[in-house]
């Protein structure tokens, strides 16, 4: 949870102070392929709501995730290996690489939506809940006079989600 | 049947993979529990424990082909798409290794099918990597089971070659039997298994060769790497070791929100900081103005929501304006501080003929006369005041954008004469009075003819430098309407040699206009085409011409502020270059021969001034030299004969502000007159307009209207001012008297458009209420 300048007592709550205004939609880089990489195209509704460097930096660290997590290397061919030899049963106790990954990708959007997008207005979406076709990435505006402190609690979605 | 609720349960497609899991199922069954026991016992037990470790595997890949997600897309989420699905195209090309490749809209799913991903109708979904749809696992293959649907038909395929070898062997050990229950059921299976065989061996050897290809079954039935190269082969190891070795990607269907704790999005909200972002883009070059103005616009359009146009047409003035002014500094100090100089000290002069504009209200060689009164220092300084003026008036007034945009490169081309100032700053006067479409008018003209009429008749004085100048006086003409954005550059343009004009005598201006008068007026509309060359060219091949389709664009927007009046009088302005943008293909050239038999001195290579009016204009400094190449020189000699005429300075900012194409001829044969007789030169075109100003108000109607431009921007007026080109000859004078920038306006009018920028330029700033002149020297003027 963001602690904010309020102070909320329901970690819960999201404080729709904001509203959604508009979705950038950043799309796959397929130049080398079908691996999963994104482009770091910086799009120019976002040229007003954060720096470049913080976006680039985002976006650079998140396809270097999803390159980790589709390496094809010893410990994959190990997984699918035992995925074999135990009939796949290996799976209902496992977890795969892949999906340790997608979890590090997971805590990674949350932290920087926290750090960085959240304060800015904007809000990444992780890219699997698109079926790892775009990544999601909201802006808010400002509602203006804000009830922000009210104690409603509106339904988390946070937008994105 | 039972019969679901939600979707409709459809039997007939169970069938295959019924048929298929019991026959796999029960076949593998018998086998074990009636041949399996005398193998057990004849051969070894590993037989079993073999056929029972291959039938488990078999099963498992099964069951993974026919339950796992194939990688499912899920469906595109309103927000995604909503860009695309009305005028999306139907296929978008993306690169994937240099080879290009199609993606297809999926209309069902609202999306840009990745590569390889194809709908299954089946299923109705997109699939990664889509293969095929399975019937008898009833599932689609895709990226995600491929592997498992693979790995199945193998393991099956080496199954049905167990069973059947067992089974024989158990018959043939049994022949004598044939007819017990375990030697039937051995037979019956064995023929299932043989029945099959077939079908299985042969799929498992088209996919045995599809993943050595890297291909999927839908691109090896479609054909679609045919003839070419598979951007998706990794070699055939590669090939096979992606499809075994690949880690399991996790579905995306169904994916739970992770459960995170919301994060709570709360103004207010951190912004970057853009100002950096403004100021670097004004610090680019010269077409920095229209980038500012975009940037500007975007900046502001996303920081203050403003409206585009007003953002794009007011704030990126203020910017533009300061960069021209430092790039007029920056040009005036580079080129020839001397001739900016000159342009300098006439724009002031000229600024003070504004006055006598004024009071010369009906006829513009009465204010030519004016002029004259006020040549010299005036003329430079007014020159340059207007030029910084022009800008300022732009910049007030947001019809005047375009004028702005116009003088922006005008002023840039244009500081490199001061003619060019003079020219601008005329205009600007005649902008400022606002009255620039009654200049059109004959009655309007009265109130601007003053300042047209100086200034047209030092144009028609430096009709030849006009000519040259041409881009020169343009910048005077932007000096002048700076406001005027559309008029002055068309004036500014026109008035290459308005420049000049300015520093004619004031006499010639009248003279000239008096003799041209009636060829101003039938030349007024030639005039804008001559001056046209100067603005066509400008606008067509020259730096300017970036200004021209610019000016034109903001003209639009701002003219809507604008009164009728001056709506039609930027019309005809526009009409006017474009007519003289004919006539410069066409006739410009003679244009500029006559400029040239008026300019004796022939420094005023007005043809090929006019004919680079564009380039003269100097959109940016230093490409007017370039475009100006031949000129300058021309100019060069134009310019020392101007000094002489350095008296008519003054004027000749003004005759070119009021008559820009009129002023770029009449300042050719001014000009020549100049030279001949300094005094009488502008006298000579100018006696015409002062002897009759009646004359004049033929003239003046064209050429005060190009005072008038200075807030209408009128390309008339610019025309106008050329028609008193016999002004110019004034101004030449003028200038020659004066030795101010008006010279060197003139003659770096059309030559010059640099040297006009950058007189220009400090024109620019005179928003700033600083006006640097052509020759570097800087001049305050307070607009």
């Amino acid at each position: 949870e963001i602690s904010a300048p309020w102070t909320f007592h329901n970690l819960q709550e999201l404080r729709h102070s904001a509203s959604l205004a508009n979705k950038v939609f950043l799309q796959r880089d397929y130049s080398d392929g079908t691996t999963c990489r994104f482009q770091t195209k910086f799009p120019s509704e976002l040229e007003s709501r954060i720096e470049r460097p913080l976006f680039e930096d985002t976006v650079k660290r998140l396809n270097i995730y999803y390159a980790e997590a589709e390496k094809m290397g010893g410990q994959s061919y190990l997984e699918g290996c035992l995925a074999c030899a135990t009939a796949y049963l290996i799976f209902l106790c496992m977890e795969t690489r892949y999906e340790k990954v997608l979890k590090k990708i997971g805590r990674y959007i949350q932290e920087q939506n926290e750090k960085i997008y959240a304060p800015r207005g904007l809000l990444i979406t992780d890219p699997i809940e698109r079926g790892m076709r775009v990544i999601e990435i909201s802006i808010y505006e400002d509602r203006g006079s804000s009830g922000s402190c009210s104690g409603s609690s509106s339904t988390s979605g946070s937008s994105a989600r | 049947m039972p019969n679901s609720v939600g979707k409709r349960f459809k039997p007939t497609k169970y069938i295959p993979v019924s048929t298929a899991a019991t026959l796999l199922v029960g076949s593998t069954t018998l086998f074990f529990v009636f041949t399996c026991p005398w193998l057990t016992k004849a051969i070894s037990p590993g037989v079993p424990l073999y056929n029972g470790v291959v039938f488990l595997f078999v099963l498992a890949n099964f069951s993974m082909a026919t339950f796992m997600d194939p990688g499912v897309f899920p469906r595109a989420e309103e927000d995604e798409d909503k860009d695309d699905d009305f005028r999306a195209p139907l296929y978008k090309n993306v690169e994937i290794k240099g080879i290009q490749v199609r993606m297809k809209w999926c209309a069902t799913c609202h999306f840009y099918r990745p590569p390889r991903c194809s709908h299954c109708s089946v299923c109705d979904n997109c699939v990664e990597d889509f293969d095929h749809h399975c019937p008898w696992v009833n599932n689609c293959i895709g990226r995600r089971n491929y592997r498992y649907f693979f790995l199945f038909l193998l393991s099956l395929s080496i199954h049905m070659v167990g069973v059947f070898s067992f089974g024989l062997l158990f018959v043939l050990h049994h022949m004598e039997r044939l007819g017990t229950l375990h030697t039937t059921i051995t037979l019956v299976v064995m023929c299932i298994a043989g029945l099959f065989f077939i079908p299985v061996m042969g799929l498992t050897g088209f996919h045995m060769v599809l993943v050595a290809r890297g291909r999927t079954t839908n691109e090896q039935v479609t054909g679609k790497f045919r003839g070419g190269v598979n951007p998706f082969t990794q070699g055939c190891c590669g090939n096979i070791k992606y499809v075994l070795c690949a880690p399991l990607v996790p579905r995306y269907t169904g994916v739970d929100p992770r459960k995170k704790p919301p994060v709570s999005i709360q103004p207010p909200f951190i912004r970057p900081d853009i100002s950096d972002r403004q100021i670097s883009i004004k610090v680019s070059d010269n077409g920095i103005h229209t980038s500012i103005l975009r940037s500007k616009s975007k900046i502001s359009l996303d920081g203050l929501a403003l409206d585009d146009k007003g953002l794009d047409t007011q704030p990126p003035l203020p910017p533009k304006a300061d960069r021209y002014n430092q790039l007029k500094s920056q040009l005036t100090s580079s080129k020839g501080n001397s001739l900016t100089g000159k342009t300098h000290p006439s724009t002031p002069a000229m600024y003070k003929y504004r006055p006598s504009f004024g009071t010369i209200p009906k006829v513009h060689y009465n204010a030519a006369g004016e002029k004259i009164v006020m040549p010299d220092d005036h003329h430079k300084a007014s020159a340059i005041l207007e030029e910084g003026r022009c800008h300022v008036d732009y910049r007030s007034e947001p019809n005047l954008d375009l004028p702005d945009y116009h003088n922006a490169p005008l002023h840039r081309t244009f500081q490199s004469s001061p003619l060019q100032l003079d020219s601008y700053l005329i205009n600007s006067r005649s902008l400022s009075l606002k009255q620039a479409h009654q200049r059109r008018d004959k009655g309007q003209l009265p109130t601007l003819q003053p300042e047209t009429a100086t200034s047209t008749p030092y144009k028609s004085v430096f009709s030849p430098n006009t000519l040259s100048n041409r881009n020169g006086s343009l910048s005077y003409d932007s000096l002048l309407n700076p406001s005027i954005s559309p008029a002055t550059e068309a004036e500014c343009m026109a008035h290459p040699g308005m420049p000049f004009m300015g520093f004619h005598t004031p006499y010639l201006p009248t003279k000239m206009c008096h003799v041209r008068g009636p060829e101003l007026q039938s030349q007024r509309q030639q005039v804008p085409p001559s001056f046209s060359p100067m603005l066509g060219s400008r606008g067509i091949g020259m730096s300017m011409s970036r200004q021209s389709p610019r000016d034109r664009d903001p003209s639009p927007v701002r003219y809507d502020n604008l009164s009728k009046t001056i709506m039609a009088s930027i019309q005809e302005r526009k009409e006017m270059e474009e007519k003289e943008k004919l006539l410069l293909h066409h006739g410009g050239h003679s244009q500029a021969q006559a400029y040239n038999q008026a300019q004796d001195s022939g420094m005023f290579d007005s043809p090929g001034g006019y004919g680079l009016p564009p380039s003269a204009c100097y959109p940016d400094g230093p490409r007017g030299p370039s475009s100006k190449g031949p000129t300058p020189p021309a100019y060069g000699g134009s310019r020392d004969n101007l000094m002489g005429v350095v008296s008519y300075g003054p004027r000749t900012p003004v005759l070119r502000s009021s008559g820009g194409s009129s002023l770029v001829r009449a300042p050719r044969t001014s000009s020549s007159s100049l030279h001949t007789d300094s005094s009488m030169q502008g006298g000579r075109a100018s006696e015409p307009s002062y002897r009759s100003p009646a004359h004049q108000p033929h003239h003046s109607p064209a050429m005060p209207q190009s005072p008038s431009y200075t807030h209408q921007k009128l390309s008339f007026i610019h025309a106008l001012e050329r028609t008193d080109s016999p002004r110019l000859g004034g101004p030449r004078e003028a200038m020659m008297q004066s030795k101010v920038n008006g010279q060197t306006d003139c003659h770096l009018g059309p030559n010059s458009s640099s040297a006009q920028g950058n007189p220009l330029s400090p024109s620019r700033h005179s928003n700033v209420k600083k006006v640097t002149g052509v020759g570097g020297t800087t001049y305050e003027i307070s607009v």
